[in-house]
């Protein structure tokens, strides 16, 4: 009947505006409580008893409860409570044990109205019973609950919790004549309020303490409680055994839990320590608050919905001495800000990708960034109890494979096993290393190492063969430029520009470089010349699709009158040519221009255009027959590094720079080449790629990355014979004075990789013991042990 | 082209991140169920969940491996105000099969009164070292003295960044030219425009990381933020996901510009911006070579990106769930 009453009045009164505000009070707040009319709170503490008026804008004092010069304890706090019914009426728990009533109707100052004294220590809570005007019940430290009449000066009766402290008490709002009371042993009791002498129920609700329990408002017979082991459980009490329904794991032990008005599954939990905000779950998805108010500096003790039927205004008092009234759609929402996606890339080019599965599903009927993501789920809107839950939140994860099997990356593993990057004359590395970045389809790399090997090799070593088998799969484009193609027809633009670059830059070096070229050439095949030519050619434009025509023909006019070219415009238009865009026409040799080329030497003072332009091929074959220092090409191969590097392929940088070794080394500086090399080592270990990535290690030249396989590596060797530790240097044992890298196996010694066990330090070749040990698992060496090799 | 592989997560909640350690054939997923998952690719590919356990008492936001020259080592961040790190530890059996493997929690990296929004360890030429972030703007930097001990961690730096902060960033190089730089990335969300990207050096000198470099140009709230792997660039390349998909280059002013022994200045360049999301970019994460960087936002699509040649980013492939059509327009990867 009260109970419907009320309704009413909240239905016909107007609704409750206010704002997210909060006041500053004396002194920190132990518990508050809500008059009935919402429009008043109290805050009880240990030295502040206050009633605020709750206006729209503003907390407003209204009364203060502490009265009297002396302070007395029995104004200290623990708990206060506003009778639900009688908006006169008052209830504190006071820390020496004392229970005292107000009756705010009373005309004189001191409010205070009745006074029991019978708990022996600190009372944590009070609580009226919610019909029932005269009923009031306390709950002590003393692990007694008390039962008073407010008619009467004592108690009526007293439960014992069996000396277990009392945390909380509540009157059920189902049953008229149960309470629920929780205990620091972590257990709940139900009680008959007409049968003190034993509890009806009883049940282990947390490990450690029970610090509150609510009852569920819409009497369902839901009770949550909460405890220091940081949980919030929702028991059903209907049932025979209380049953646990629900879970919610929060961060701190719970101080104070009170289920959210209108809200079915809402409650709201703050903290006794470390943290001080205040939030709201959704008991049905236990483990992300669905709401958070973060207003307090210090311990959050009280927590109260501002009305038992409006669940956006929440009021709450703390210890750092402040009042605060939350409105809930103020409140931050950790859900909302939670990023729904995790995205990694694999190794292997592989993507794994988790996401938010209604980000995924929901295809068509998509609505657009803002709506999508700003008016998400429950509480946002009208708040309805009967909505329907959208269920926990779950991702869908998904790893993007890149197709058979080794993927994208794939091109890196098989370069890294297959370059030769040592043992081997440089033109074999480089013709093996644009092999196979061919075959793995990389013709820009695999045409830079046959540049390279033009660059820095004698022409001699070329196989026609191979070149033609290169430029045929690297040219796609070759044919028609080749035919429409001709520097003369070019105009005078790329001409002048030549000639410009070389009037500036280059007299110098030209006649620097021209005395040693001379003499050089002097010496020169005809048929190296021959040879040369066709990577000269290359090296320019790579484009050429069919140099076994061109080729004779230059030679012929070309090789007379070599020894007499001045090197010309050589650095700039070469380097860009290589390095960026490997396919531009303008350095097309062309059979007309040949002749040209011979007049070339002869016209050096006046430059003429045509004649400047192709030049540009006599280059080639001047650095070739010439054999012209490779610091001619320093430039351009230092670019052409640091351009790889740049492009994310440090691979190539440091497998060049490892192969033409002190050709470029002393150009590029040690910081740098430092960080290529760790970078790409890195990079191989990921790929567990452990002999490739020692092998680098051990080529490089950079004394910071060739320690890196000496650290912290230490083998610890026993005599195969003797079984001792062998202390010195080398193989030979000192007390046995034998060899002891024998193979087990065919009694020779083991020079490169040697395998043994370290149970009985027999050991021998790896290819030995591993088909000794295909057919056995003893020892070769026939001692017995069972050998163990991983 | 993507063959996408579905799997059951039997994660109770949202994943917030997903982890491929060094060698990418571990993969660690963590959730808003509290809990840490392993996943271990079998030899016929699939992915095996090997270990699950609950790792905090809130949201973990953020998984991420170690080197494994430190161990198999998990560094995770949450909700609930910490960090941890997790290391796994065989069992004794010599077999040392994968089942028998567990993982231990060796420390708690307390200190945050908010939540640890990411957790990251730096390159592993620093040392055995990690920083973390939190809600409360306050970049945390621990480190390991001893690596072979991970149950001792000192907070070494701490660096406060004065907005809530949500995701960082080390830079990656190797280099000894380039110092240790953080990027810190923030969510706030309150009125006043600010920039949310912040760049940290450390100070060799003061032995202190300053502030270096702050990206005005990001003003919305920067969710997920990444350095691409150096691998031997003389600039660093720092992608960021906001209300778009944001590449900068960073390249360094020369120090004798710069003699005041300051922090070095960058010179900061957007070279790419895409809001083909058409949403919330959350996630950005960078392809081994730096060279590719795949995005992902509240469309539900993963988007690649690739640099075509320098400075000019193409997207190269959109990827769908399981359901829907993987279209890759290009060669990836090289």
């Amino acid at each position: 009947m009260e109970k419907m009453s009320r309704v009413t009045t909240a239905l016909s009164g107007s609704a409750l505006t206010g704002r997210t505000m909060h006041c500053h009070l004396d002194a920190p707040a132990n518990a508050i409580s809500v008059c009935r009319d919402a429009a008043q709170v109290v805050v009880a503490g240990r030295s502040i008893f206050k009633i605020y008026a709750i206006e729209e804008e503003q907390f407003v004092e209204k009364l203060n409860l502490r009265v009297g010069r002396k302070p007395s304890l029995n104004l200290s706090c623990a708990d206060v409570v506003w009778h639900q019914m009688d908006e006169n009426l008052l209830a504190t728990a006071a820390t020496n044990g004392v229970v005292v009533t107000w009756n705010l109707g009373r005309p004189s100052r001191n409010k205070q109205d009745q006074l029991f004294t019978e708990h022996k220590r600190t009372v944590n809570k009070v609580c009226f019973h919610p019909t029932e005007a005269h009923v009031l019940l306390s709950g002590s430290q003393d692990g007694f609950m008390k039962c008073f009449d407010l008619r009467r000066k004592d108690s009526v009766s007293t439960f014992s919790g069996q000396s277990e402290s009392v945390r909380d008490v509540q009157f059920s709002i189902r049953d008229y004549f149960t309470f629920a009371s929780t205990f620091e042993n972590g257990n709940v009791q139900l009680w008959d309020i007409r049968r003190p002498d034993r509890c009806e129920r009883m049940f282990t609700a947390h490990n450690g303490p029970v610090f509150c329990c609510d009852w569920h408002p819409e009497d369902r017979g839901w009770l949550a409680t909460g405890g220091r082991d940081k949980m919030v459980k929702v028991w059903d009490m209907t049932t025979h055994r209380a049953k646990e329904m629900h879970c919610v794991q929060t961060i701190a032990s719970v101080a104070r839990v009170k289920w959210r008005p209108e809200c079915r599954h809402h409650l709201a939990t703050c903290s006794m320590m470390v943290d001080h905000n205040i939030y709201v779950w959704d008991v049905r998805r236990p483990f992300v608050p669905a709401a958070m108010f973060e207003e307090h500096r210090d311990v959050t003790t009280g927590i109260a919905w501002r009305h038992p039927h409006d669940p956006s205004f929440l009021l709450s008092g703390s210890k750092d001495s402040t009042l605060c009234q939350h409105l809930f759609r103020d409140a931050s929402q950790p859900v909302e800000r939670a990023n729904p996606e995790g995205l990694c890339y694999g190794l292997f080019g592989d993507l794994a990708f988790a996401a938010k599965e209604s980000l995924v599903a929901a295809e068509s009927g998509r609505k657009p960034y803002m709506g999508d993501r700003r008016h998400p789920i429950f509480f946002k809107r009208k708040l309805d109890p009967a909505e329907p839950f959208s269920g926990l939140a779950s991702s869908a994860l998904s790893v993007f494979e890149t197709e058979s099997g080794g993927g994208s990356m794939s091109w890196f593993v098989d370069t890294a096993e297959r370059y030769a990057l040592a043992g081997r004359p440089l033109a074999e590395l480089c013709d093996h290393n644009a092999k196979v970045a061919r075959e793995l389809g990389r013709n820009q790399v695999a045409q830079t190492w046959t540049m390279l090997r033009i660059i820095y090799c004698s022409p001699g070593l070329v196989s026609s063969a191979n070149l033609n088998h290169s430029v045929g799969k690297g040219s796609s484009c070759g044919l028609p430029l080749m035919n429409s193609f001709n520097l003369k027809d070019m105009g005078p633009g790329l001409g002048s520009e030549t000639r410009l670059d070389r009037s500036k830059g280059d007299t110098r070096s030209d006649t620097a470089l021209l005395d040693s070229s001379a003499t050089l050439i002097t010496n020169e095949d005809n048929e190296e010349t021959e040879g040369s030519d066709v990577p000269a050619d290359y090296l320019l434009g790579d484009v050429e699709g069919e140099e076994d025509e061109l080729y004779p023909l230059d030679t012929e006019h070309v090789h007379p009158e070599e020894p007499e070219y001045v090197l010309p415009q050589e650095a700039f238009p070469l380097r860009h040519e290589i390095v960026d865009t490997p396919s531009g026409p303008e350095h097309l040799q062309d059979k007309a221009d040949s002749p040209h080329v011979s007049g070339n030497e002869a016209d050096t003072a006046s430059l003429a255009p045509v004649d400047s332009s192709s030049s540009l091929l006599s280059v080639s074959h001047a650095l070739y027959d010439s054999r012209l220092p490779p610091d001619f090409f320093s430039v351009l191969v230092r670019d052409m590094l640091h351009f790889y590097a740049e492009q994310g392929d440090v691979q190539m940088a440091v497998s060049v720079l490892i192969v033409l070794g002190e050709r470029v080394r002393k150009d590029i500086d040690e910081q740098t080449q430092e960080h290529w090399y760790t970078s790409y080592i890195d990079l191989l270990q990921r790929f567990c790629l452990w002999n490739v990535s020692n092998e680098v290690v051990k080529l490089s030249t950079s004394r910071a990355v060739s320690c890196l396989n000496q650290a912290s590596t230490t083998l610890h060797v026993n005599c195969s014979h003797c079984k001792r530790p062998m202390s010195s240097r080398g193989w030979v044992c000192d007390r046995c004075h034998r060899c002891a890298s024998m193979c087990a196996v065919c009694h020779h010694v083991v020079k490169g990789l040697f395998v043994w066990c370290q149970g009985c330090s027999h050991g021998g070749h790896l290819q030995h013991i591993m088909k000794w040990l295909e057919g056995s698992s003893h020892c070769p060496a026939g001692c017995g042990h069972l050998c163990e090799y991983s | 082209m993507f063959l996408p592989r579905s799997i059951e997560t039997d994660h109770k909640d949202l994943i917030h991140d997903v982890s491929f350690d060094f060698h990418g054939r571990r993969m660690a997923t963590c959730s808003s169920d509290h809990s840490i998952k392993v996943w271990d690719k079998s030899e016929s590919g699939d992915w095996q969940c090997t270990a699950t356990w609950k790792s905090h008492n809130g949201s973990v936001w953020h998984v991420t491996w170690a080197h494994p020259e430190f161990g198999q080592v998990l560094a995770s961040c949450s909700f609930d105000r910490t960090a941890a790190v997790w290391e796994e530890v065989v069992g004794e059996s010599s077999k040392k099969l994968r089942g028998q493997s567990h993982w231990v929690k060796r420390t708690t990296l307390l200190g945050s009164r908010t939540s640890v929004t990411d957790v990251k360890f730096a390159p592993k030429h620093m040392g055995l070292m990690l920083a973390t972030c939190s809600a409360d703007g306050i970049v945390r930097i621990y480190e390991a003295p001893d690596v072979m001990n991970l149950n001792q961690w000192f907070l070494e730096h701490e660096i406060s960044c004065k907005l809530s902060c949500s995701c960082i960033s080390w830079n990656p190089s190797v280099s000894r030219a380039h110092s240790p730089i953080i990027a810190v990335g923030s969510n706030d969300n309150s009125p006043k425009a600010m920039a949310k990207v912040q760049i940290f050096e450390y100070n060799e000198n003061t032995r202190k990381y300053a502030e270096a470099e702050t990206l005005m140009t990001a003003t919305d709230p920067v969710h997920d933020i990444a350095f691409a792997p150096n691998l031997g660039r003389s600039f660093h390349i720092l992608a960021i996901a906001t209300k778009d998909v944001r590449i900068f280059t960073l390249k360094r002013v020369r120090k004798e510009l710069n003699s005041s022994g300051g922090p070095t200045k960058f010179e900061i360049h957007m070279v790419a911006q895409f809001d083909n999301h058409n949403s919330q970019v959350w996630r950005v994460s960078w392809n081994i070579t730096g060279t590719v960087l795949a995005s992902s936002g509240d469309d539900g699509c993963v988007r690649l990106w690739k640099a075509i040649y320098m400075d000019n980013w193409k997207c190269t492939g959109i990827l769908k769930h399981h359901w829907s059509t993987v279209n890759v327009g290009s060669q990836l990867g090289n």
